[in-house]
């Protein structure tokens, strides 16, 4: 059954008493099997995604994915399987595939969790406009006209413009009786303009350069967002960066604004904060990081002027549920606190490694995988004053913003990052455009060097995916940031 | 085997067909992807993620040339609904300023890329064999982590002129080994098991973690540098981005479009997207589209050729698509290598090393991202294993450590080229594998700009 109205949320699955049925039989096999705990995440998503790219027609999609996820521990092994759903019992299969990965570790194995009370709710994402409402043509015109219009200008050589939108049903059942429903809609858009002048190219992006921004909301945040309106500036901004000087190197002072502040804290203080990368769960793949489990409490990472917080129960974050991938309930937890490393993004097992309680940041994508620590909604506590306010603080230095290319190394410490565009900043007013800006350095020296964060006036949230886990998987998290004003940043480092 | 059974061609190809009649045949095309994954995943002393994974994407197309409506469903009984919706949908969209594509060509027959070796290759073989490369790390004082999987996967496409199918399976091994500050990392991937020496992949990762422990600070500066064949792999997943790609061609933007016939490299340096050639990489017949894979010589002893097209961007450049057709994930599709190959030369690491008087080994880069596409400028760090080289030996080990440098630069300084190839996916491509031997290269400059 296809089912793209928006009527009924279950398209599959037909009620909710089916999903528990299906979810808490798989879970019951596993124990029967010999399991002494199961979980089971019965998931539907569907995603719609339109684009309209120079060169090519429209692309629009919709797809749908049903499937059931089942975790076991089972004589102190991990084991997971996944199955898509159809009419037959993969559900069982999962289960089946999930005790038998189990069972062919070579033991002793030693794996555990403390025994946790049940945890069961609803949650519903608050939206406005379901996305899956608004017409095909209200989409396709949005879409067709930004590329027209970006296409009409001179040495604009090519252009992006989409919308994406996404709902999916999460159904958590587990052997510690916990059941719960989460149905997440967000909704997103992207607009890219690349312009070319003599064989220099520039491109600037909205509301984000990776992969646009994406909201926990309905189609109100395609609204919010004014393409259309901000087109107009991001044409001239990539056409302005082919005639603007390059960014020389040195020292600097700089404010960054929210979309390179998000990136930062999301390469730089998420990732490296997540508890399995800390002991070396990660290692083989994305890494690990230069933080040690014991240093919690102790360890200075940045500035007074530094707190970051995880709250997956932020209003419109991508990154905000109401259960994590293991069942348990979202709740706000300081990462760091005036610069000292305060907690970790952890699981269940991770956290009680520490004697802690988990933050709630085991997540999966979809079905298919064995969840992971990821990000949830993790954000800078924002300071005071707007943004001219932290220009004026600044008084000379450049603004940068929007990342064009990123890169940290394994333990999250050496990073180096680019922007999209970088301003002069003049006795605390932007002067000069530049080009192809770069900064880098090393994580607390830089988070050390941090003065001051603007106000709540200009908070923004970013959501984008996030990649982790061998086989890869993805992430959905989300940021709050507002801009940063930092000291004596080395620029220019990218030639 | 804990996986489920292959569907097989019948049944893929008779779903494909279901769907298609609803879709209406005119401008219609449909695949579908399966990849039942098993993977044993382990770190230090212990499996810590094994998991038996399953991904199936039935994909619908309409396309009357005024745009793709495609209809996705993880359900194959949802075939025909998914058909129908696509045809819904291609009836909202705009009318098109092109033609349909032209998908004369269109593949079609049973293809068979799988081995027996790997499908056996279940989770308890997997599993003795993690605890083996952890028991001799811990023996060692290192401790290993890494992946061994086992994946089967089919495809089948489907148009009015027919359909085709291919059954393949996967097998990948990597290993980092951690020890006193350094570590070594090994991985490689193959249609057939059998082609990984796996007990000489912990073999050599142990040795080589042993000897890089303590590294030493790295002075920033440039050196000559022999770069192994991870590092250069990594380097190849950039030439998309550089402007081999149907898109890039389009927009005017990269190497094939502004320095076709241009000599960018050196003259050892061959680089194509092969899929056809069997034994390298994954090979795979045909895209999702049900197109062919060709041969793409992008690089021809340095100078500049071709680029990857899948049939939208060919119709737009009055060519032929390649069977290069791929969706990424929450991206617009875009013809995509996946299949890259730089051709080997006849020099043994060892050799290569010889030839370097001063300079270092890297085995292997980590986050590189591209920050140019034009200039071909990317950033990363060096990870794990690298040594200094003095008269033509390895000696003390060396810490991580950026660089910035140009692919086309790297390929241009390179006088040496090694003779064995290994395999690695390429992120976020399905099936998407580079494969490269060691290079020597002049010049490498490392740390900030």
């Amino acid at each position: 059954m296809i089912q793209t109205a928006t009527g009924s949320p279950w398209a599959w699955v037909h009620s909710e008493d089916e999903a528990r049925a299906l979810a808490q039989e798989a879970v019951d096999l596993a124990l029967h099997r010999g399991a002494t705990y199961a979980d089971a995440r019965l998931v539907e998503v569907l995603e719609e995604r339109l684009y309209a790219a120079s060169g090519r027609e429209p692309d629009w999609r919709l797809e749908q994915v049903v499937g059931l996820g089942v975790r076991v521990l089972l004589k102190g092994a991990w084991g997971f399987g996944s199955r898509v759903l159809g009419p037959a019992s993969q559900g069982i299969e999962a289960a089946l595939a999930a005790v038998e990965m189990a069972e062919a570790q070579v033991g002793p194995n030693s794996a555990y969790l403390d025994p946790l009370p049940a945890a069961s709710g609803h949650f519903r994402t608050p939206f406005a406009v379901d996305p899956f409402a608004v017409s095909a043509s209200a989409k396709h015109d949005l879409v067709a006209g930004l590329l027209r219009e970006a296409l009409a200008n001179q040495e604009v050589t090519r252009a992006v413009a989409g919308v994406n939108a996404k709902r999916q049903r999460r159904c958590f059942a587990s052997s510690e009786g916990s059941w719960q429903v989460q149905e997440l809609v967000e909704t997103g858009g992207l607009l890219q303009v690349w312009a070319a002048l003599d064989g220099e190219v520039q491109r600037r992006s909205y509301p984000n350069s990776f992969h646009g921004n994406t909201s926990a909301a309905g189609w109100e945040y395609l609204d919010e967002l004014r393409l259309p309106a901000e087109l107009p500036r991001v044409i001239d901004e990539a056409r302005a960066l082919l005639r603007a000087p390059i960014l020389a190197p040195g020292r600097a002072d700089l404010v960054l604004g929210p979309a390179m502040t998000a990136l930062q804290i999301h390469e730089s203080c998420g990732h490296a904060l997540e508890l399995d990368r800390i002991f070396g769960d990660e290692a083989g793949f994305a890494g690990t990081s230069f933080i040690r489990a014991e240093e919690r409490g102790k360890m200075r990472y940045g500035s007074e002027a530094v707190t970051v917080v995880a709250d997956p129960t932020t209003p419109r974050a991508r990154g905000s549920f109401a259960f994590d991938d293991e069942g348990q309930p979202a709740r706000p937890a300081v990462l760091i606190e005036k610069g000292v490393v305060r907690d970790f993004l952890s699981s269940r097992e991770t956290a009680q490694r520490i004697g802690r309680p988990t933050t709630a940041a085991m997540r999966a994508d979809g079905h298919s995988f064995m969840p992971l620590c990821f990000s949830t909604h993790v954000g800078i506590q924002p300071g005071e004053g707007d943004l001219d306010a932290l220009l004026e603080r600044l008084g000379n230095g450049y603004y940068l913003d929007m990342d064009r290319s990123w890169s940290i190394d394994e333990r999250r410490l050496n990073f180096q990052f680019g922007t999209e565009v970088a301003w002069e900043v003049r006795r605390g007013r932007r002067a000069r455009l530049y080009r192809n800006a770069s900064y880098g350095g090393v994580t607390p020296e830089f988070w050390g060097s941090v003065e001051a964060v603007a106000g709540p006036e200009t908070l923004q949230v970013f959501g984008l995916p996030c990649g982790k886990g061998e086989p890869k998987q993805w992430g959905f998290v989300s940021h709050g940031a507002a801009p940063i004003l930092v000291r004596g940043v080395r620029v220019g480092v990218a030639g | 085997m804990i996986g489920s059974k292959p569907r097989g061609g019948d049944e893929l190809t008779g779903r494909l067909e279901e769907a298609l009649r609803e879709a209406g045949e005119d401008g219609a095309q449909a695949f579908v992807t399966i990849r039942q994954g098993e993977h044993t995943r382990f770190a230090g002393s212990r499996v810590h993620q094994p998991q038996a994974v399953e991904e199936v994407q039935l994909m619908v197309s309409v396309d009357r040339g005024g745009g793709a409506a495609r209809v996705a469903t993880s359900r194959l009984e949802d075939a025909r609904a998914a058909g129908r919706e696509a045809l819904r949908r291609a009836a909202a969209l705009p009318p098109g300023r092109s033609q349909a594509p032209n998908a004369a060509g269109a593949v079609t027959g049973t293809f068979n890329h799988w081995h027996e070796d790997t499908a056996a290759w279940d989770a308890g073989t997997r599993s003795r064999l993690a605890a083996v490369a952890m028991t001799l790390a811990e023996a060692a004082g290192a401790t290993a982590h890494g992946m061994l999987s086992r994946v089967l996967v089919e495809m089948a496409t489907a148009r009015s002129a027919g359909s085709a199918y291919v059954s393949a399976t996967e097998a990948s091994a990597t290993l980092l080994v951690r020890q006193g500050g350094g570590s070594a990392y090994r991985g490689d991937l193959a249609r057939s098991v059998d082609q990984i020496a796996v007990e000489e992949l912990v073999r050599s990762a142990l040795a080589e973690a042993a000897a890089a422990r303590d590294p030493e600070p790295l002075p920033p500066g440039t050196y000559d540098v022999v770069l192994g064949p991870l590092a250069v792999g990594d380097m190849l997943t950039f030439f998309g981005g550089m402007g081999f790609t149907g898109e890039a061609v389009a927009a005017g933007a990269g190497a094939v479009a502004r320095r076709q016939g241009e000599e960018v490299a050196s003259a050892l340096i061959t680089v194509a997207d092969d899929a056809i050639s069997l034994g390298v990489g994954l090979p795979i017949p045909f895209d999702i589209e049900g197109m062919p894979k060709v041969h793409v010589p992008m690089l021809d002893r340095g100078r500049v050729r071709g680029a990857v097209f899948d049939l939208a961007t060919a119709r737009a450049a009055g060519t032929s698509t390649t069977g290069h057709a791929h969706i990424a994930r929450e991206e617009a599709p875009c013809p995509t290598p996946a299949n890259l190959i730089l051709r080997a030369g006849s020099s043994t690491t060892a050799e290569l090393i010889q030839g370097v008087d001063d300079g270092l080994y890297i085995s292997r880069f980590h986050y590189t991202r591209m920050v140019d596409p034009e200039a071909s400028t990317f950033t990363g760090v060096t990870r794990d294993a690298a040594f200094r080289i003095r008269r033509g030996s390895l000696e003390g080990p060396v810490a991580s450590a950026r660089f910035t440098e140009e692919v086309l630069g790297i390929l241009g300084r390179t006088d040496g080229v090694g003779s064995h190839l290994v395999s690695q996916p390429i992120m976020n491509v399905w099936n998407g594998v580079a494969s490269a031997p060691s290079l020597r290269v002049r010049g490498f400059r490392l740390g900030f700009r």
